[in-house]
């Protein structure tokens, strides 16, 4: 596949703090990339400087094979942005601001008229085609802020944490939604620190940090990066000391933590690991509650790669 | 691509219900409470027909000029009418003046203007200075007449009678004696006059308004503004002349209202009034769309810039009394030079009080580079395509 965009080297500095550190990375066309970080690990800034919004210290971004400039112009015709803060005029109706910010785009009226009719539907707004974005919940809100990025069918769409503050039903019309356009053709750069979202409609992921590439691959490629391979929570009450140190050297373990009312125990290979595990327990007759196998997650991976949670 | 900007940038702003009432609703309060304040003010200072004496001695008999001037200051219900004059003997109008029916006398003796007057005041000023600038005309028609013989030419009674005509209208015409006598001309006039700058200049609002949409550091709008592939300048000038188009509807309720309403006389020459207001309007605007450029604050911050840099410009220009116009125009002439505030004030000033357009046109072309010097540095400004953090 064709690389719509290609990032070599970006760094921009803010005074004396490195915002983004020679960062490189290429999209691919049809793909969805995601950008995953906590808050302030440059993703963000990132997307403002592939935007050319932002001034940057050294490097070079091209997209559709030429250099992205503030007066590209045919390049900026073929992308559409949707921000992180709502960006709608509260003095326009729903179709209003659609038509607006599309008619940026697209001059033709009866164009534009369809393509702003396809955009409400992508965001389920046919109910509130009259209403002022301030009679809007949240999450109508957030999907009014998408409508308004995406109802010029652009090429490339960069998605700058579109889900933050939204209800879980309107967060699953979103993701539907980047899929749905993702089907029709456009490649997309979806920034998030909701690993969940990541592994729902990524097909390739950048972990970054500080402004750092931490690791880019697959969802599976990355979870591979992961110190444990399953994770198995027990919960019982009162365990012993002893029980502990021998299960801790049941094999394959990486690592066993108790608590008082759960049992946590890492394994560096993920197979077979319960049955063992459910055997001791059978023999030394102690009793749980619940007992569950998970898989690593991509939080898993960063807390691994950095020390703290993505939502530190 | 403009007509998409302009239509609307035009929705936007007639649907913004804050800036509806500082750019519609405020100046028509603002004047509304001018003419219930002021009107009564001007009612009660506004200065009679001054009852004088005249003594009518020889002298005075025989001095074709004095008995003129003061014939014509005296003729009743005219609009130059300043004293409503008795002809009396010196005895007479001693008792007049103690019974205080009359606020003076004059009396030539021995060649000498002389004015008798029991007490100071507005009144018996008015009277020392029509008399001081009679007693001055008449020495410069003996000055011209001398001078005529030296050269060989006998003055003829009809060519001194003209000279003291045109020197007598001067009087007539002091801006002093005719603000105080004139019941047409009122300062109340100055108070409307800055209440249109104002007006105008809030202009600025809309202006800083409608661009700080287009601004990628100013608004999440305008970072979608910027992201699209339409030029930046082409969207701003889109909003702008919809700001423009919003602001000039405002002066024209202003104008309605004040004409329909509350009876404001702006005297005849409408077209020269729309014309300095138009340009007083693009002022505003330019002051506006270069402080959302060219000033790096948050838009609160610009806000009070903008308000400040108009409530001032128009406190000194003599929206809170006309003194402060006239003291900043003799103390520091270089202040109102520059003050936009003032130069619509003025403009229509001058238009209403002198019938020559030199000072009219003088402000017009100091708006006109006022507004141009502003807006190319806002353009200037716009170059900018980069911004180091937004």
């Amino acid at each position: 596949m064709e690389a719509i965009i290609e990032v070599k080297h970006l760094t921009k500095e803010y005074k004396q703090v490195k915002a983004i550190d020679d960062l490189s990375f290429e999209v691919k066309e049809g793909e969805i990339l995601g950008l995953l970080g906590p808050n302030g690990s440059g993703k963000s800034t990132t997307i403002n400087c592939m935007l050319s919004l932002l001034q940057f210290s050294g490097g070079s971004i091209e997209m559709f094979g030429q250099e992205m400039k503030p007066d590209a112009y045919e390049i900026k015709r073929k992308i559409g942005v949707v921000f992180q803060d709502v960006a709608v005029f509260d003095e326009l109706t729903v179709y209003e601001n659609i038509d607006y910010f599309c008619g940026l785009y697209i001059k033709d009226k009866e164009t534009r008229g369809q393509y702003i009719k396809e955009a409400v539907a992508l965001a389920g707004l046919e109910e509130y085609q009259k209403f002022r974005p301030k009679q809007l919940s949240g999450g109508l809100l957030r999907r009014l802020n998408i409508a308004c990025g995406i109802a010029h069918k652009p090429k490339l769409i960069f998605l700058d944490e579109p889900t933050v503050a939204v209800d879980p039903q309107s967060r699953n019309h979103i993701l539907d939604g980047i899929k749905a356009l993702r089907k029709a053709g456009a490649t997309i750069v979806y920034t998030t620190h909701y690993m969940e979202e990541v592994e729902l409609i990524c097909d390739r992921v950048i972990i970054l940090d500080k402004g750092k590439v931490l690791a880019t691959g697959t969802c599976d490629e990355l979870k591979e990066l992961a110190k444990a391979d399953e994770k198995v929570t027990v919960e019982v009450t009162g365990l012993r000391e002893e029980y502990l140190e021998e299960i801790r050297k049941l094999g394959q373990i990486d690592q066993a933590s108790y608590d008082g009312t759960s049992l946590v125990i890492h394994y560096q290979k993920g197979k077979n690991n319960l049955l063992t595990l459910i055997e001791y327990l059978k023999t030394k007759e102690i009793y749980y509650s619940k007992i569950y196998s998970e898989r690593p997650t991509l939080n898993d991976v960063f807390l691994d790669l950095t020390g703290k949670e993505l939502r530190d | 691509m403009l007509l998409h900007n302009f239509c609307y940038a035009l929705r936007v702003l007639f649907r913004d219900r804050m800036l509806i009432f500082w750019t519609y609703a405020f100046p028509i309060i603002l004047g509304t409470f001018f003419s219930l304040a002021f009107s009564n003010i001007e009612n009660s200072e506004r200065l009679a027909v001054i009852d004088i004496a005249v003594v009518e001695n020889e002298e005075f008999t025989a001095s074709t000029l004095w008995k003129e001037a003061m014939a014509g200051l005296s003729k009743e219900d005219t609009e130059e009418q300043l004293f409503s004059t008795r002809y009396t003997t010196e005895g007479e109008a001693k008792e007049l003046l103690a019974a205080k029916e009359i606020t003076g006398y004059f009396k030539l003796s021995d060649g000498e203007a002389q004015v008798v007057v029991a007490s100071s005041g507005m009144e018996e000023t008015v009277l020392q200075y029509a008399v001081t600038e009679i007693a001055q005309t008449e020495k410069m028609i003996g000055q011209v007449a001398e001078y005529q013989i030296s050269q060989g030419v006998m003055p003829t009674e009809e060519s001194l009678k003209k000279l003291s005509e045109e020197v007598l209208g001067q009087v007539q015409q002091e801006e002093g004696i005719r603000d105080a006598s004139n019941g047409r001309l009122s300062y109340t006039m100055v108070e409307f006059y800055t209440l249109i700058a104002m007006t105008c200049l809030y202009g600025g609002m809309l202006g800083m308004t409608v661009v700080n949409q287009n601004l990628a550091n100013m608004s999440h709008k305008g970072k979608r503004v910027v992201v699209g592939p339409t030029k930046k300048r082409l969207v701003i000038l889109g909003s702008t002349l919809a700001g423009y188009v919003a602001q000039l509807l405002g002066i024209a309720l202003l104008f309605a209202y004040t004409v329909f309403v509350l009876q404001v006389d702006y005297g005849n020459r409408l077209p020269l009034i729309v014309l300095i207001t138009l340009v007083g309007c693009l002022a505003g605007l330019a002051m506006g769309i270069a402080a959302a450029v060219l000033i790096k604050a948050s838009e609160n911050t610009k806000i009070g810039v903008m308000l400040s840099v108009t409530m001032l410009g128009c406190f000194l220009s003599g929206m809170m009394g006309i003194t402060m116009k006239y003291i900043i125009d003799k103390h520091l002439p270089l202040v109102n030079r520059l003050n936009p505030a003032n130069m619509i004030t003025d403009g229509l000033y001058a238009l209403y009080y002198y019938d020559t357009l030199e000072r009219y046109w003088f402000d017009v072309i100091s708006l006109l580079v006022f507004a141009g010097l502003l807006l190319a540095a806002a353009m200037f400004g716009l170059r900018r395509q980069k911004y180091d953090s937004i």
